[in-house]
């Protein structure tokens, strides 16, 4: 290898890729715009559900339900107030308990309690909330339930501790940040094929291998400065930071090598933003599976990003170290030398 | 004998059934100019583009100052500078950026790119984009960038086309200063007139083979008509062309008749033209 004509050639990438307008522009936009996109979007979770109770008169049993963990009970004055309140989308949901309802539990009858809930209150909400009255009523009634019940959170207890969306969508935008110079690296090749230049340089003394290697410096580089840069200011590396570098180092080469392939099929300019797109859609899906969990299952594990945005995810969301990860880095280097193999074999072939 | 710098031996390539060239063989001298001409589709790109390392013979070998090219790419590659006939240069980049770029790439030290650009007439548009010169200057400047390591060979392909005739002038001027520094120089060009009045030797390249190799002198003398051409008055005061053959027992009694009996307006000899001898050995124009 030659150091001084990679340096050239690495030198002369960036300069074109920073003078083609729309690279450059787009580069700087979507950083600055993922970066709002990320600072406007809550910081953190509440978890806590606020009901709105009613209740001229709180049976003992009920006194309990002020306690519980996770709900917070505001007291209204009027059963009228409590409706206008969640009438108005203040509240999702209210308790309203009828003046009599000590008297209808002494007299063995049914005390009328009314629920109220907003449209856009979610069903297990609503269930939730029902099926607690009714527990309450049997304790009240001196009938409760005749089993003891524990719970047990398998792995990460998030209680106190739920991942804000930001956090999830952090994800999503650091990989979108990145998969994008796949594109402008693979768009910057074609350039050379289509106005020839990369003939002008294979008739020089470089070797191919100085000019894959500057190559992939240059579009590692590019890629792995964003990630890190937009990692850094969003405080994506408070946790286990060097796992995480290395995950976005790894992720920036495999999507360099991923921008070789698209520039083996590649006609032109337009056909090389195409394949672009259609690669950027593919590497995204995992991560958008991280933030909506339950929309993708096993397959997004042939997705060779999924290794990377579940390394990233575990890291900086819940301080998941290297012994946790071993496996993801290894098989993002098995993909890394498969795409990157594969990309230089086509593309030596296409320059041919 | 003169050292040579470029022998092809057997040089052949095909493209499946189409073969571009065909065994062919001739040596260019150190120090020598030789013109490559022929038709599009000839085969001359294909013949370039194996002496120059980009493409690997099919049978036989080129060898470049000794080198074996197949064998030893980057050494000979070392060696040459390519200005290729289409324009490309880095767009984006300046003219100086351009030469710089290709020094490091041939790791060139010292290199002074503001004299090169000088020489080829750029200077003061040094570091104005590419995209913003004219087709001659990007022609200039591409045969800068083929100079930057002061190749032994330099191959230019059609280096003049499309030219003005100050930037053509300028161009041939160059490569007769590249000749005199001692560089052997491969000219492709579709240019008679420039091939004639630049090349030692020119080659004549048809389907894919090389149907003729000589000085243009010699191969006028061997394929061209030699003739007097010349304009007489009539008694009417009106101009007729008279032509007699140069290469007949009877040529000296016909120029004497001809001073003697007609009214001499001018007079000239008349010599076949490299185009003339190329459709007289192939039977095709240049250009078809």
């Amino acid at each position: 290898m030659n150091f001084g004509v990679i340096r050239a050639l690495v030198d002369k990438d960036i300069r074109l890729f920073f003078r083609n307008r729309f690279y450059a522009v787009v580069t700087a936009i979507a950083l600055v715009f993922y970066l709002i996109i990320y600072f406007v979007m809550p910081p953190a979770v509440s978890e806590t559900l606020e009901v709105g109770l009613y209740a001229p008169v709180l049976p003992p049993a009920f006194e309990s339900i002020q306690t519980a963990e996770g709900l917070d009970f505001i007291e209204f004055e009027s059963d009228e107030s409590l409706k206008q309140a969640v009438t108005d989308g203040q509240y999702d949901s209210g308790i309203s308990l009828p003046d009599d309802i000590m008297e209808k539990f002494t007299a063995g009858e049914k005390p009328q309690v009314t629920l109220y809930f907003s449209a856009a209150a979610a069903v297990e909400i609503k269930d939730t909330i029902e099926v607690m009255i009714r527990e309450l009523a049997y304790q009240e009634t001196g009938q409760p339930l005749a089993i003891d019940v524990s719970y047990n959170i398998l792995e990460t207890d998030l209680i106190g501790e739920q991942i804000p969306p930001r956090d999830r969508l952090r994800l999503m935008l650091v990989i979108a940040l990145i998969v994008f110079e796949m594109m402008g690296l693979a768009s910057l090749i074609v350039e050379e094929v289509e106005q020839g230049t990369i003939r002008a340089l294979l008739v020089t003394p470089m070797s191919v291998r100085d000019l894959f290697a500057a190559k992939l410096i240059m579009g590692t580089g590019l890629a792995f400065a964003q990630g890190l840069l937009f990692m850094s200011i969003v405080g994506g590396l408070s946790t286990q930071p060097l796992l995480i570098i290395t995950a976005l180092f790894l992720g920036s080469i495999l999507f360099t090598g991923t921008g070789f392939l698209i520039a083996s099929v590649a006609t032109d300019m337009m056909s090389s933003m195409g394949w672009g797109i259609i690669a950027i859609l593919v590497y995204t899906i995992p991560a958008f599976g991280i933030m909506f969990p339950g929309t993708i299952t096993g397959w997004a594990k042939f997705i060779p990003s999924y290794y990377l945005a579940d390394t990233i995810h575990k890291a900086s969301n819940f301080n998941s170290g290297w012994g946790d990860n071993w496996s993801n880095l290894l098989i993002m280097l098995g993909f890394i030398a498969l795409v990157v193999l594969l990309g230089i074999m086509a593309l030596r072939r296409k320059f041919r | 004998m003169a050292e040579n710098a470029i022998v092809a031996e057997d040089l052949t390539c095909w493209f499946g059934d189409l073969v571009a060239v065909d065994h062919i063989n001739f040596s260019v001298a150190k120090g020598e100019i030789l013109g490559f001409l022929g038709p599009n589709g000839a085969g001359k790109t294909t013949t370039v583009k194996m002496l120059t390392g980009q493409l690997k013979p099919k049978e036989g070998k080129a060898l470049l100052l000794g080198m074996d090219v197949a064998s030893n790419i980057e050494r000979v590659q070392a060696k040459i500078g390519v200005c290729f006939e289409e324009t490309n240069l880095y767009q984006r980049m300046s003219a100086l950026e351009n030469l710089s770029l290709f020094a490091s790439l041939f790791g060139v030290k010292d290199f002074d790119a503001y004299a090169l650009l000088k020489r080829v007439g750029l200077d003061g548009r040094e570091k104005d984009r590419v995209e913003n010169y004219s087709k001659g200057m990007k022609q200039r400047l591409m045969v800068a960038r083929s100079l930057v390591s002061s190749p032994e060979i330099l191959f230019l392909d059609e280096p003049t086309s499309g030219l003005d005739p100050t930037s053509s002038e300028a161009i041939r001027n160059i490569i007769l200063e590249e000749r005199q520094r001692g560089a052997t120089i491969f000219l492709t060009t579709h240019d008679m007139l420039e091939a004639d009045k630049l090349s030692d030797r020119v080659a004549f390249m048809n389907q894919g083979k090389i149907v003729a190799l000589d000085a243009p002198d010699n191969l006028k003398q061997q394929y061209g008509r030699r003739a007097l051409k010349a304009r007489v008055s009539d008694t009417d005061g009106k101009l007729q062309s008279r032509e007699i053959d140069l290469d007949t027992p009877k040529t000296a009694e016909a120029v004497q008749n001809l001073f003697k009996e007609e009214k001499v307006v001018t007079i000239h000899s008349e010599e076949a033209t490299l185009e003339d001898i190329f459709i007289k050995i192939t039977g095709r124009g240049l250009t078809e």
